[in-house]
């Protein structure tokens, strides 16, 4: 249901965003060249016909193919998914590692001059703007200490479908930038939730009590405190997991990162309607999927919920 | 488990070094992706400048100056005002071993016809029929008189009939096969394209045995490949950081004018303010064209009075600009009866050509300065150019080159009165018309005297300059950032391809 509305909408929004024809056919065309043109990619049929042909088609798994490269959508897309998903589960992990120990830190000894910093350094971190971030990042590690490479993903090792980046020391390099930037507004998310989930629950009597009994303070903090705070933390994180697949546009394109938001980009540039259409339907579904998957393991996490 | 995958790990970081040296000799980085392998799916500079290193045409244009030169013919000749002859140079084999016949050459222009393979359809639909008396020869006619025929030669490129034929469509569009001086080696959509030298290149092999080259599309991480030397030359330097690299030691800079000239286009419909020449020049004598070039493109750009750009067929070295002069230009609107001005929209796109939103509003300041009320519509190029065919604006930006080096056919498409099923005037936006221009843009094109031609076609640019028949503004400047670090000499082409083979050591 989501998937159509979401289709429909992306339909209706190209007949706004101006006419692949003219760049098809090229800046030399006719009038009756552009036409031709027109007719052997479809476009000529009135707007229902296009859109039911495409649900069709899409509901046999043929999305279309590139108005451009005239190599078959999804295939396209498919083939930048591995440089995207690595990019954001690197970053979700940044995040997760970070934010979570942070937070800790954050609470045990909120009046500190660190636990002051870092709480600043969070807010930054949720309103500096990735794009900016990530040039502020390329400046000081790649122009200035010449630490890190400032763009691409560097030698990437293909396994089967997959191309990874994760095997080589180069790959590994490459990759920590743009995790960084990407992970920026997640950290602080994150720090911000656990921070507060600490406070609440280390006042509670069953930490009183663990303190009491002569626990260490890991024990303590890791053991009782932590696991009931990581539930919601581990829920936003999964969900927001979908997000940063989707919508690392920003950060790729900052990066030349060769995944699937930099193709989305050049494909809104180009008029590629396929490519964008096709990219939004898997976007909305990976979104989609990520919730139930996230759903699911938070049944599984607290028993005291059960879906029927 | 565990270790297994460490031991995985840590194996392929000891590899790692034997890696990283398998680096190209030479790294490129460009501003633009390539789009397909297939030489003839996009007719943009952008993707012929990658096809130009796997593929030949008939034709080349060398660096720096791009004139015509033999490729693939060794020869050519217009035999009269439709036909025309290729002689085929002998002994040049494709990468898959197939040698380079007629035959290929013929098949090349019949598929470059079928819009499911070809952007390339206004050169190829001009073709009436190809001859192939023997296996070297290929004798054109065309439907009707096409004086740049041979001009656009160094941009069709020649593919191999046997291996396209056998192909489905998804390999040829991933993997070139040609005559070019690199073979292909990968291409890795979104990162890079690796190429090798082709040691049985008909000119001889290159002097770069492997070159790679990489796609950046932001201006600023550019900026950063080449601060970081990550890349050898860099075209596409963005125009503001130009101070900052320049200052840097391990880089030069080279810069060229481009051939794409930017110009104002206006019309003269009757029932406009346009009609009246003397508004015409009075807008072009209120826009201050030598600020623009020092302030919004940072004199990154060559003031012009004339659209073709000095290689083309047609250009006239004696046409000067108006002079900016705000004073004279309010008498002639006072003149024209317009003391208190009119409301005009500049339109442009601001995604297409460098700065070219900041310079429609440095147009609307000079023209608000001479008293006429502006209104700016500037949008993206894909809604901007979608409404230009629709003839909805009067006075807008925008930016030509013409692939052919020959003014005849910018003239039929920016200059002739707009005639849609005799594909003329199609981007004559704001609808100049002229039925004395007509005439002299019809009466070229049967010229076959090279010299007669460049006169006539010199007159038609004059005649479309004093009647101000569009604006001229400048030409867009090609910045280019070599490293010092590697011995490289790079000469700039005026298309902004970059065709490995002329980067020399």
């Amino acid at each position: 249901m989501v998937l159509l509305a979401v289709s429909f909408i992306c339909f209706l929004i190209f007949r706004f965003t101006g006419d692949p024809v003219l760049m098809l056919a090229g800046k030399y065309a006719t009038q009756q060249e552009r036409e031709q043109v027109r007719i052997a990619y479809g476009l000529d049929r009135p707007f229902y016909v296009q859109y039911a042909n495409f649900l069709g088609n899409a509901l046999k798994g043929n999305f279309g193919k590139s108005y451009i490269s005239q190599v078959d959508a999804l295939d396209t897309i498919l083939e930048r998914f591995p440089a995207t998903f690595e990019l954001a589960l690197t970053a979700i992990f940044i995040s997760l590692a970070a934010g979570v120990l942070l937070g800790v830190v954050v609470s045990i000894k909120p009046g500190s001059l660190v636990s002051r910093a870092i709480m600043a350094g969070s807010l930054g971190g949720i309103s500096i703007p990735t794009f900016l971030m990530g040039i502020l990042w390329v400046m000081l590690f790649a122009v200035y200490l010449e630490w890190l490479p400032p763009f691409g993903r560097g030698e990437t090792v293909q396994i089967g479908p997959w191309r990874t980046g994760f095997l080589t020391l180069d790959g590994i390099k490459h990759i920590i930038m743009p995790a960084l930037t990407l992970s920026g507004y997640q950290l602080a998310v994150i720090l911000r939730l656990t921070r507060a989930g600490m406070r609440e629950v280390l006042s509670e009597e069953y930490i009183k009590t663990a303190w009491s009994k002569g626990l260490s303070p890991f024990t303590v903090i890791v053991k009782h405190a932590l696991r009931n705070v990581l539930i919601p933390v581990v829920t936003i994180a999964g969900l927001s997991f979908g997000e940063l697949i989707a919508f690392s546009i920003v950060t790729e394109s900052i990066f030349q990162w060769p995944g699937m938001g930099n193709l989305l980009l050049v494909s809104i540039f180009e008029t590629d309607h396929p490519v964008i259409v096709t990219y939004i339907m898997m976007a909305a579904f990976i979104i989609l999927a990520i919730n139930i998957l996230v759903d699911l393991l938070y049944a599984w996490l607290n028993p005291k919920i059960q879906y029927n | 488990m565990k270790h297994k995958l460490m031991t995985f790990i840590l194996a392929a970081m000891l590899v790692m070094p034997g890696m990283a040296l398998a680096k190209s000799e030479l790294v490129i980085a460009v501003d633009s992706p390539p789009k397909s392998m297939n030489p003839h799916s996009y007719n943009s500079d952008a993707n012929l400048s990658y096809m130009a290193n796997f593929f030949d045409g008939l034709l080349q244009r060398p660096a720096p100056e791009g004139k015509l030169a033999p490729a693939l013919a060794t020869d050519w000749a217009r035999k009269d005002a439709l036909t025309w002859e290729f002689k085929l140079r002998k002994g040049v084999k494709f990468h898959n071993g197939n040698p380079f016949t007629a035959e290929d050459v013929k098949f090349t222009f019949e598929r470059m016809k079928d819009p499911e393979f070809s952007k390339f359809l206004n050169i190829a639909n001009s073709i009436a029929s190809i001859e192939t008396p023997d296996d070297f020869t290929v004798i054109f006619t065309t439907e009707k008189p096409v004086p740049w025929f041979a001009e656009t030669m160094h941009q069709n490129f020649i593919v191999d009939k046997e291996s396209s034929l056998e192909r489905d469509s998804g390999d040829y569009n991933t993997k070139p096969i040609g005559t070019g001086a690199y073979t292909f080696v990968e291409w890795v959509k979104g990162s890079y394209i690796r190429m090798e030298a082709n040691p049985d290149y008909w000119e001889g092999a290159p002097v770069f045995k492997t070159v790679e080259i990489k796609p950046i599309t932001e201006a600023a991480t550019r900026f950063a490949a080449i601060a970081t030397r990550q890349a050898h030359i860099l075209s596409g330097v963005p125009i503001p950081m130009i101070a900052q690299i320049k200052k840097n030691p391990a880089v030069e800079v080279v810069s060229r004018p481009a051939r794409r000239a930017i110009y104002m286009d206006i019309g003269n419909k009757p029932g406009t303010p346009f009609a009246d020449i003397r508004v015409r020049k009075a807008i072009a004598m209120a826009i201050n064209e030598d600020e623009i070039v020092s302030t919004v493109m940072r004199g990154q750009a060559t003031a012009t009075a004339q659209v073709p750009d000095t290689a083309t067929i047609g250009y006239d070295p004696d046409l000067k600009r108006l002079p900016y002069d705000p004073e004279q230009s309010k008498a002639l609107l006072k003149e024209a009866g317009y003391e208190n001005g009119f409301e005009i929209t500049i339109a442009g796109p601001n995604d297409r050509y460098v700065n070219d939103k900041q310079i429609c509003e440095a147009v609307a300041r000079y023209l608000a300065r001479v008293g006429l009320t502006v209104n700016l519509d500037v949008k993206p190029k894909s809604i901007f150019f979608d409404e230009l065919s629709s003839n909805k604006h009067d006075f807008y930006l925008i930016g030509w080159m013409d692939g052919s080096y020959d003014f005849g056919r910018s003239a039929q498409l920016l200059l002739h009165t707009v005639d849609p099923d005799k594909g003329l005037g199609v981007y004559n936006g704001a609808m100049y018309s002229d039925p004395a221009l007509d005439e002299m843009i019809i009466a070229s094109s049967a010229i076959l005297d090279r010299d007669e031609r460049r006169a006539a076609l010199q007159a038609i640019n004059k005649k479309s300059v004093e009647d101000i028949a569009w604006i001229p503004l400048h030409y867009q400047q090609d910045v280019y950032a070599v490293s010092t670090a590697v011995d490289v000499t790079f000469i700039p082409r005026p298309d902004r391809w970059i065709v490995a083979k002329e980067i020399k050591k």
